[in-house]
Order: C-alpha cells, then structure tokens, then sequence
C-alpha cells in the first residue's frame, strides 16, 4: 500500500481547498495509491464527487470531515478530522452524516459540535464507527507547542476519556515544516508522537492537505483573504506552501525526520495504512450508493405491489382524460400506456412515479397551479397521474426522449408552480412526508468573471471602484482566458495599457484566472426538494437553508449517484399571475374558469396573438419572438410549441426558422429526402427541429427502436461514438433498402442539426401556458393585467403594461389610501358598472411594508387628518402619496383638488411629533370634518412627473400624450398603424425606450435594435452603421425618442423600421415650444 | 541579532544540509544539526506575475538555523541562511546575537 493521505481538503471545503475531488483522485491513481480520502471543512460537500471518481478509478474511497470541536461551555478546543469507518453496514457513514448535521445545526458563524456530542455520535453499542484526528490544532497541540508537558498530558487524557473507546481517537502527527516553535514544526510533531505513545494512543501521520501541487498554495492564499474578507498581509496567512499532496517518498521521510527512528517511523506509517483500512468505504453498502429510494408504501397510501397501483391508477384515469375518446383513439393510448408501463416496471421506478404523482396530487389540492416541464410531458402516464398537462398523443411527443431501459438513471421530473406558494409547497412536502424523509436540495455556486476578478481584488487591496470598473467591462469570456482577453477584446484596451505599467494589475489578471471554477458557496437550490425513505438522515448531512428548511449538502450531480429522488419544484411567475387573474374573475363575475380544461383551439385567442401584441404573454412577448409571430402566423397550439422551439439558441445557431418559414408560407417547396420521412417532417415543412424527429428517423430508416434511437441521438455529440453511429446507421438503412444519396444527406442532417435540436416535448410543455395566458389576455384582459401587475413575470417594466392596458381599453384606477391594497386589484368604477385595475400600494416609492399594512388595516380614512392620525405615514410616504393623489378622493368631496392636497399634507408634515390618537381632543388642526386650504391645483405636467418620479409609471395617461400637439402636427404615425403602411413608406415614430438589444451578428458588425412604446403598441427599429453614427450622442441613452425611417416588411403582420435618424422628443419639444410662441 | 542580506559560498553533505560557507572573505564551519524550515514570501508586495504554474519560488523560501565557528575569530554563533531552490544561491540573512 502507498501512504494513504487521510486529511485531505478538497476544493469544495469553501474558501479553503484549491484542488477538485476527481483531480486529487486522479493524482492518488496516478501515483498507484490505492486508498484516497477527502476531509472537507465542515461538510461532506465534495463526498459524492470523491466516491464517484474514486469508483471510476478503482480507488478505495475514504470520507471524513473536518470540525471545530467544542467544550461544554462552547469554547473551541480544536479543529479535528472526524473519519467515517468503513465496510460496516453504513454504521460509520451514518453516524458522519449526523456528526455533521448536528455540528451545522448551530447558531454560531461556523459549524461546530460539542466533544460530548462528538463522544455519543461516534460510537454505536460501546464501538467506535468513527476516528477523530487530535492534531496540531487543538488545546492539546497548543500546549505541545508551548512546551508544557503537563497540560498537554492533561488534555489528552481528556479526550480520551470524552472518546474512550477502541479505535475512536487517533492522534494526528502533522508537520509543514514551519519555523521552529510555531504550530505545525517538526518539533511539535515530534513532541505530540512522544505524548501520544507515552498514553498508548495510536498516532497516524497526515499532510493536512489543502492542494494538489505546491504551485496551488498561491491560491490558497487568495481563498484565505476571501475567508477572512481581508486582503493578503492584514490576517496571518498560511506559513509556507507544504500543505500539498506529497507523494509516498517525501511522506517516508517526513516520518522518519519526525522519529529519528526507523523502527518507529514504520510504526507511525502502519498505523496510518490501518486506519485507512478500517475506513475503507463500501459505497454500495455503506452510502446505498445508487440504490433509488423512495417514501415508503405506507405514506403514498399503497399497500400491495406499487406496480399494480400505478397500472391501475393510470388506466383509471383514461377515461378522465379521453372522456369522449372512439374506441380506436382508446386502443392507441391503451397500447401506449402498455409499453410505457412496462418500461417504467422493467426500471423499477414505479414508486417514484407514484411519488411524484402524490406531489402533484397534493399540489393541486392546496389549489395551486401546476405544469410540467421538460421531457416528462413526453410521457402518457404523467399525464393520466395528473403530472403533466399536455396529451403527448395528441402533441406527437416520444416516452422514449423521456425514459427507456437504455438507461438507468432516475428520471427528472419538473413541475412549475405558483412562484408565490413555492415556499408554501415545500413545506407541504416536508409536513406530509416528515422532516427525515425530506430535505432541499444544495447548490454549489462556482466562480465566474466577476466574482473571481471582485475576490481576487479584495485579495490585493486594491479598490472596490477600479474594480467594478474593470469587472463590469468582463463579458462573454472566461475569467480563465482574462489574460487573453485584455490583448483582444476592445473594451480591456484601457487596462491592457494599464497591465504594462502596474504590476498590481498583473497580480489581479493572474489570480483571477485562478480562481475561475472553483466553488465559491453553497446555497439552497431554487427549486430542488429530496425526497427519501425514513432512512435519507442517515445517508445525506444536512445544514439550515435560507428558508430555514434543512437542505442537504449535496447538489444535484451527486443525487444520482446516490440514488437519491429529486424532485423540481420550479415556482413560475406567470403561474402566479394566472392564478391571481383567475381569482379576481371570480371575485367580479363569480365564473369559474378551469384554465386546464379550456379547449385549445379558441379562434380569438389566435386572432390576437397573430396580431403581435403579445406583451405578458408566456415565451413570446420578447421582442425577437413578437417579430418571430409576426413572421409565423400561428393559428394551432401545434404552431406555438413550434415557435417557442425555434426561438432557442440551438435551432436558431442551426438556421432553420428561415427554411421553416419559407416552407409554411409556400415560398419553397418542402423538401423531404425521402417519402417515408414525410409524415415525420410534414409539421416542420421537412426542417429538423426536434428531438422527437431524430429519433423517428433513426427508428424509420434502421428499425433500432425509439429507446436505441434516443441512445444514437445523445452520442452524436461525441465524435467517439459519433463514427459507430454513423457505420450502424448507414449499414442498416441500406439494409433497408434506402438509396446511398438519400442516406448520406440524412445522415448529413442528423450529425449536424442533433446539437442544434430542441426537445418538443419541452416546447409542448411551454406552450401550454403561452397558450393559456394568451387567452387569459383575450377574453379577461383586465383581470389578466391585475395578475400581471401583482407578480410581475415579464421582461419589461410596469408602466410599459399600463401602456399596454390602455391600448386594451383596460380602465386603470389611480393609488388610492382608501381603496389600494398590496395587490393590484380588479374594482368597479366609481358611478359605473364597469371594472378596472386599481394601482397597489407597494409601488410608492419608499414605502415600507409596515406602512402598507398599517394603511390597509384601518381602511377606511375620512379625511386627511385622519390617515395622518390612523396610518401614520412617514413624512416622506405622505408627501408622495399626496403627490400621486392617493389622497385626492378625500379633498373632492368638498370640492377640493391636488392643489389643496399639497398644502394640507405641508402643513401637517411641519408639525414636530404627531398628536396621539384621541377621539376627545378636538382642536383645529385635527377637526376630522377638516377645512381644506385654496391654492392653485397642480398642473397636468406636474402630476404625470410625479406619476413617473414616484411609482415609475404614468397611470393618468401614457407619457407620450403630453408632446401630443406637436406629435400631431409633424403627423407622427401610431405603431399599430405600420402594419397597414406599404413597405418602404418614410415614417416618423415616437414613444417611450422599452428595451435595445446589440446582438452579435455573423458579419461582426454592429446593429442595434431598438423597441419603442408609444402607447398603441410597441415598434421595432433597426439602427445600422450609418444611422447609428448620425444619432450616436442618443442612440444609447435617451428615454424619449422620436425616430425617422422606412418600413420593411417582414411579415403578414411584422414590420420594423430602418431607422435612418432620431432625435429626444424633449428637445424637439422645446424647439416647437418656442416656434409656437414666436409664430 | 543583526540583520544582514549577503551572498554566501555555500558547502552541503550528501543530504543538503550545510556544512560550512564562506562570507565576506572568512571561512565557517557548521557546528551543530542544522535546523531546515520554509518560510513564506509577500508575493502580493513583490511578485511581479503570479499566474498558474509560476512554481513555488514565489511563494515559499527554504530557511536553514545553524551554529557555525568563524576559523579565523574562533566564534561560534547561530545564523540564519536562506536557500534559493532554484538558482542554488545562498544568503546569510541573520546573525544572533
């Protein structure tokens, strides 16, 4: 056996280790070790990812943890490595899990577990399951240190005794070779070897590891300023750079430096090879390495085969789903469901199917919105057990993209949700399967450019200012190609001037491109939850998460390997939204709408999307995809699942929205290849897109079957395996009889679109609710807005879906302190039997969440005095709620305006301390039936700026209407009126900057494209060079823009504008002002 | 203990370790085990480029404690010497007392 390292840190100690798992394994391989260990600091954050690539290598794996151990008053005594036994029936692994769980359930900055505690995990029935390392670090290294024999002899009796059975303490000899009398010397080990044989307790060597190479430690310094959130020379930093992982000889030597005694340097090393045996993990037997768990039978509410529930479940639920199905559709999704289950029984994973089913299950009966995502909507069974809402029959969707028996692994299951009742939902989960059975899953963050170049800033000292200046400047590269870039990109050209003179600046550039990929923190993930047996404590460590639900310290690369159910639980805005206009139908019209059951082929539902207002509707309201609809047409829900497909990267980097569209609108002839590929390609006009088609014309032309197929499809990304694919597919299809020519363009096509492909299952899944908040905007537009308005799901700001709810003919209501709430709410109009949007509370500027609840808690106000009096607003919050008429309605009555608003909330904001609540006093100031003073009202100028200064929307009418004489007079064109100009028509245009977008284009030169909102609609404009440079000094930053151009159809009902100049409205505004006036 | 940063000539065993040098024109001889430790260097105050795989030369210094005899004095005092890996180059850097 080679020396065993057994503290070691890997890269996932956070802020610690420099050097990933599967390389310190690699290294140990290598070097023909045989056992390999990681410690990390305070977690089992690298475990997994140890265990699994020392599987991989056919190393025997070792897991440890390293932790501050603590007295009983909670005083750090030391920090040890605690070490897993190993090949003891999960004994040692559970008992680590718990050590750890219990050391991060703590209050205290940094984990940490009391000595007692440690005692009572660490044993089971009076034997060890796990080793504590006593080293330099800790009350007995100290004394060691200070050369008192005696304490130091004191506390190691005392750790004897807290660990007091065989083989539960082991003392660690460490030296870094340090300057003499400083922890971690040569003298010390020797000292603390001395101490440890006089009391007859085993001592193993170590290198406390922190790097692979000694080259690393640089690194590692950069790591310990992070730690510390103090630059390099204002903390003690590590003593020199010994702390790699030295190889067998410098080991050997280091014992026998250590002993001065060949006999005893060999002791030492023995006791270190058989520690490392009695820690030699089993994974499968110790971790339940890749053995799929699931809640128990009992808690899903099955008794019997799970099998048998699920077969049963699913067929019962046909007729739920195919109500009026003929007896031949009942036939095909009878058979469908047959091979489904059959695969899923072959797998095994009937209980996780259960499982999911009773999430989803549960889900619904909290009356939360919930929808599928991903290749799981490919699957008939989620759809009979409710999980998934799209008909993969109907939508031509393939199981076999989702799950087959050429697979093993646990299939992912995602649902959305309500984004506001996410929280919600996992604490259902954990209530209805019990907190051991659940926990949220972790995620580890690595660095990227800018935070690497921010740390590695802290790290110099240098400043935050010149640093964000440089960070911000950091895109579209690596940080570890930073050095490269600041040669090439144009934007780095200062600082590449700067990188000659200052060597700071080199520094920087140097250990940034160090510390790009290392994981940074751990934090919760946003939508994993675990899922386990009653077991799952004892086989994953767990620490608090920021929702206060325990996670585990696992991320969702090692849940796999661990056999562990993750279930996404995705909260989406736009589920919320949905959700929230519903309600409010209900609460005005008392109609219920079943949103899943609404057929989907509702003519005006399509009639607007076509029309490209589709601002706040799912996946398409950007402006790429408006002009995509414009281009498109859509008028089935097929049509959508195709559009929101073709607008991913993939499909777009392989160009084919062009001969797509070319083919639907008859301006090519669609080319098929071969006949038999036409019921394939028929729906894409022959253009490859989906997954779903690869694997169809693999079946088709080889007859491999769909599972093999998908097999071929995810190997084409691999030119390894890409050739073997290629001799099979080409054999067997001219076995087949397929001609050579047909065979090599199919093939052509299938190498290079498989990359570029998009799941269709995926896109069904999206389109569902594209297609149901379409035709929520349609036929509920008011409610729809409120939902809007309320979770706020889009790309866009608010006030551009004010614009957009005027041009509906929505009716908005001013913030009112009477009628206002936190939500945005749907309210009958005063004097009218009509409804609209009433502007929430919250978006006042500044106002804090307690003065929202106070207002709406004494609603309502009678007067001015009284809100002052019952609310009690800052004076700030009063000021600007006046300022947008929140208080209006108690000034009309008697006949009052803004004006006179003003001056009362003046008065009342000079008053020094606000008069207590006191229904007897009555004085003039605080007369309830208040007199109100007469000033001049506010001019209309001045309540829209107020709108937009202090709710950052105009909810009076859209800001462009105040230039409108003007407007009129230049005879300015309305964005919903370009649709109906003839190509090429000169146009003026003006609105308000809603988004501007630099694409990289393939020629390198630089279009800039710039959406305006001028409150009929939005209006694309696209600046090219020449235009770009007549209008440079605003192109960029002007909000209100009037633009000149022509314009270019791209479509039935697209068209943008080439821009050819544009000007700030304001600035013409004042130019026509003063012509006016001279005029 | 005076502070001193010169070049020595520099004589090791078969092990490394110092056995006797030559500085400002005096011969010394080693007189006990000398003692080896590794020290660290600043590099964010000196290193002019610190980039992956620049090696450890930036970061750590070799470091021996040693009891040497002036032949020609007859002194015996304790030094401090600095070893460059690399280059091979000895620096006295400390003198006690």
């Amino acid at each position: 056996m080679t020396f065993p390292h057994l503290h070691v840190a890997s890269a996932f100690s956070g802020h610690y280790g420099v050097t990933r798992p599967e390389l310190l394994a690699e290294a140990t391989a290598a070097r023909g070790g045989t056992h390999a260990a990681v410690t990390d600091r305070n977690g089992l954050y690298g475990a997994v990812k140890h265990i699994g690539a020392c599987l991989k290598l056919g190393l025997t794996p070792i897991i440890g943890v390293s932790l501050n151990i603590l007295s009983d008053d909670g005083n750090k005594l030391a920090r040890c490595v605690i070490l897993a036994h190993g090949s003891d029936g999960g004994l040692g692994w559970s008992a680590l899990c718990q050590i750890v769980s219990k050391a991060n359930q703590t209050k205290q900055k940094e984990a940490g577990i009391k000595l007692s505690e440690l005692g009572t995990l660490a044993t089971r029935d009076s034997l060890a399951v796990a080793t504590v390392l006593l080293g330099p670090d800790s009350d007995f290294g100290n004394a060691v240190l200070a050369e008192d024999r005696v304490t130091a002899a004191a506390s190691l009796v005392a750790w004897r005794k807290a660990l007091p059975h065989r083989g539960s303490l082991a003392v660690e000899i460490t030296t870094h070779l340090t300057e003499p009398g400083t922890p971690y010397s040569m003298v010390q080990a020797r000292r603390m070897l001395q101490l440890a044989d006089n009391l007859g307790i085993p001592a193993v060597l170590t290198n406390s590891v922190r790097y692979l190479e000694p080259d690393d430690a640089l690194t590692a310094d950069v790591l310990d300023a992070a730690r510390h959130l103090e630059p390099l020379g204002e903390f003690t930093p590590q003593p020199n750079a010994q702390a790699w992982l030295k190889p067998q000889r410098l080991m050997e030597k280091l014992a026998e430096e250590i002993t001065e005694e060949k006999a005893r340097a060999k002791k030492l090393l023995d006791t270190t090879h058989k520690l490392a045996e009695a820690c030699s993990l089993n994974p499968e037997k110790d971790c339940d390495w890749g053995k799929p768990k699931t809640p128990e039978k009992a808690l899903l509410g099955i008794d019997g085969n799970p099998f048998e529930v699920l077969w049963q479940k699913a067929h019962a639920a046909i007729n739920w789903r195919y109500p009026n199905a003929r007896e031949k559709k009942l036939l095909e999704v009878k058979h469908r469901l047959s091979k489904e289950l059959i695969t899923i029984n072959q797998l095994g994973f009937a209980t996780y199917f259960l499982t999911v089913a009773d999430v989803a299950q549960m889900i619904r009966d909290m009356r939360i919105r919930i929808a599928a995502r991903g290749s799981g909507a490919g699957s008939l069974t989620n759809y009979l057990l409710g999980i998934s809402g799209v008909d993969p029959i109907d939508h031509d969707l393939l199981f076999e993209r989702f799950l087959s028996t050429e697979r093993s692994s646990l299939p992912d299951i995602d649902i959305d949700v309500e984004s506001a009742r996410r929280h919600d939902i996992y604490r259902a989960i954990f209530k209805r399967y019990g907190s051991q059975r659940v926990t949220l899953l972790s995620m580890q963050s690595t660095y990227r450019g800018r935070g690497a170049m921010r740390d590695s800033g802290l790290a110099l000292g240098l400043d935050d200012e010149e640093i964000d200046d440089i960070a911000k400047n950091m895109w579209r590269f690596s940080a570890r190609s930073f050095r490269a870039a600041t040669e090439t990109k144009p934007e780095l050209a200062k600082f590449s001037k700067a990188l000659e003179a200052d060597r700071k600046m080199n520094l920087l550039v140097d250990i940034t491109e160090r510390l790009d990929r290392l994981p940074r923190h751990i934090s919760m993930h946003p939508c994993g939850v675990i899922l386990g047996d009653g077991n799952l404590l004892n086989l994953t460590p767990i620490e608090p998460s920021g929702m206060g639900l325990p996670m585990s310290q696992f991320d969702k690369d090692d849940m796999d390997p661990m056999g562990m159910l993750k279930l996404d639980v995705l909260g989406v805005r736009m589920q919320s939204a949905m959700a929230y206009a519903i309600r409010e139908i209900e609460k005005t019209t008392k109609q219920h709408i079943e949103l899943d059951e609404i057929p989907k082929d509702d003519p005006a539902t399509f009639e607007l999307i076509r029309t490209t207002n589709t601002l706040g509707i799912f996946q398409i309201e950007s402006p790429g995809q408006r002009e995509l609809t414009g281009k498109h047409q859509p008028t089935e829900f097929n049509d959508l699942t195709i559009q929101i497909s073709l607008f991913r990267p993939g499909p777009m980097k392989g160009n084919m929205i062009a001969p797509y569209l070319d083919g639907r609108h008859g301006f090519a002839k669609p080319e098929y290849l071969h006949p038999d590929l036409k019921p394939i390609l028929q729906e894409t006009f022959g253009v490859v897109i989906f997954h779903e088609h690869v694997l169809r014309i693999f079946d088709k032309m080889t007859g491999c079957g769909l599972a093999k197929a998908d097999e071929f499809r995810r190997s084409l990304e691999d030119p390894r395996v890409a050739q073997s694919v290629e001799r099979f597919f080409k054999t067997q299809a001219t076995n087949r009889g397929y001609d050579r020519q047909t065979i090599e363009k199919v093939w052509e096509i299938l190498a290079s679109f498989s990359s570029f492909g998009f799941c269709k299952a995926h896109g069904a899944a999206f389109a569902l609710p594209t297609y149901q908040s379409a035709w929520l905007k349609t036929h509920f537009p008011t409610e729809f807005i409120a939902g809007l308005l309320t979770h706020d799901p889009g790309m866009y700001p608010r006030r551009l879906l004010l614009a957009e709810a005027r041009r509906l003919g929505v009716n908005l209501l001013p913030i009112d302190v009477n009628h206002s709430k936190d939500e945005f709410l749907v309210q009958q109009l005063p004097h009218s039997p009509a409804f609209g949007v009433r502007m929430a509370l919250t978006d006042v500027k500044g106002i804090s969440e307690a003065e929202v609840q106070r207002i709406i808690e004494h609603q309502p106000y009678e007067s001015i005095a009284d809100f002052y009096l019952r609310a009690k607003p800052s004076r700030k919050t009063l000021n600007n709620l006046a300022l947008v008429g929140a208080l209006d309605e108690l000034a009309q009555a008697s006949g009052h305006h803004r004006g006179d608003v003003m001056q009362r909330v003046k008065e009342l904001n000079l008053l020094k301390t606000r008069p207590k609540e006191d229904p007897n006093q009555t004085s003039f100031v605080f007369d309830l039936k208040e007199q109100l003073p007469r000033t001049e009202d506010l001019s209309k100028e001045e309540k829209l700026q107020a709108e937009l200064e202090i709710l950052k929307m105009d909810v009076t009418e859209h800001q462009i209407e105040q230039f409108r004489p003007m407007l009129d007079a230049m005879g300015v064109v309305h964005s919903n009126e370009l649709v109906s100009l003839r190509n090429k028509s000169d146009v003026l245009i003006a609105g308000v900057r809603v988004a501007t977008q630099t694409p990289p284009m393939r020629s390198g030169k630089r279009v800039v494209f710039l959406s305006l909102d001028d409150g009929h609609g939005t209006a694309d404009a696209t600046f090219f060079d020449e235009a770009q440079e007549r209008t440079s000094g605003i192109l960029f930053n002007t909000r209100l823009l009037l633009i000149a151009g022509k314009t270019r159809r791209t479509g039935v009902n697209g068209v943008s504008i080439m821009a050819e100049n544009a000007w700030s409205l304001r600035e013409l505004w004042s130019q026509w002002l003063n012509q006016q006036k001279a005029g | 203990m005076n502070q001193i940063n010169e070049p020595v000539a520099m004589v090791v065993n078969g092990n490394g370790e110092p056995i006797g040098f030559k500085w400002r024109g005096s011969n010394f001889l080693v007189a006990n085990k000398p003692t080896r430790w590794f020290a660290r260097r600043q590099w964010w105050k000196e290193a002019a480029r610190v980039q992956r795989g620049i090696g450890v030369d930036v970061i750590e210094v070799e470091m021996w404690r040693l009891l040497a005899s002036d032949l020609a004095k007859h002194t015996c005092l304790q030094y401090e010497l600095l070893h460059s890996v690399n280059s091979n180059d000895w620096r006295l850097v400390l003198v006690y007392p």
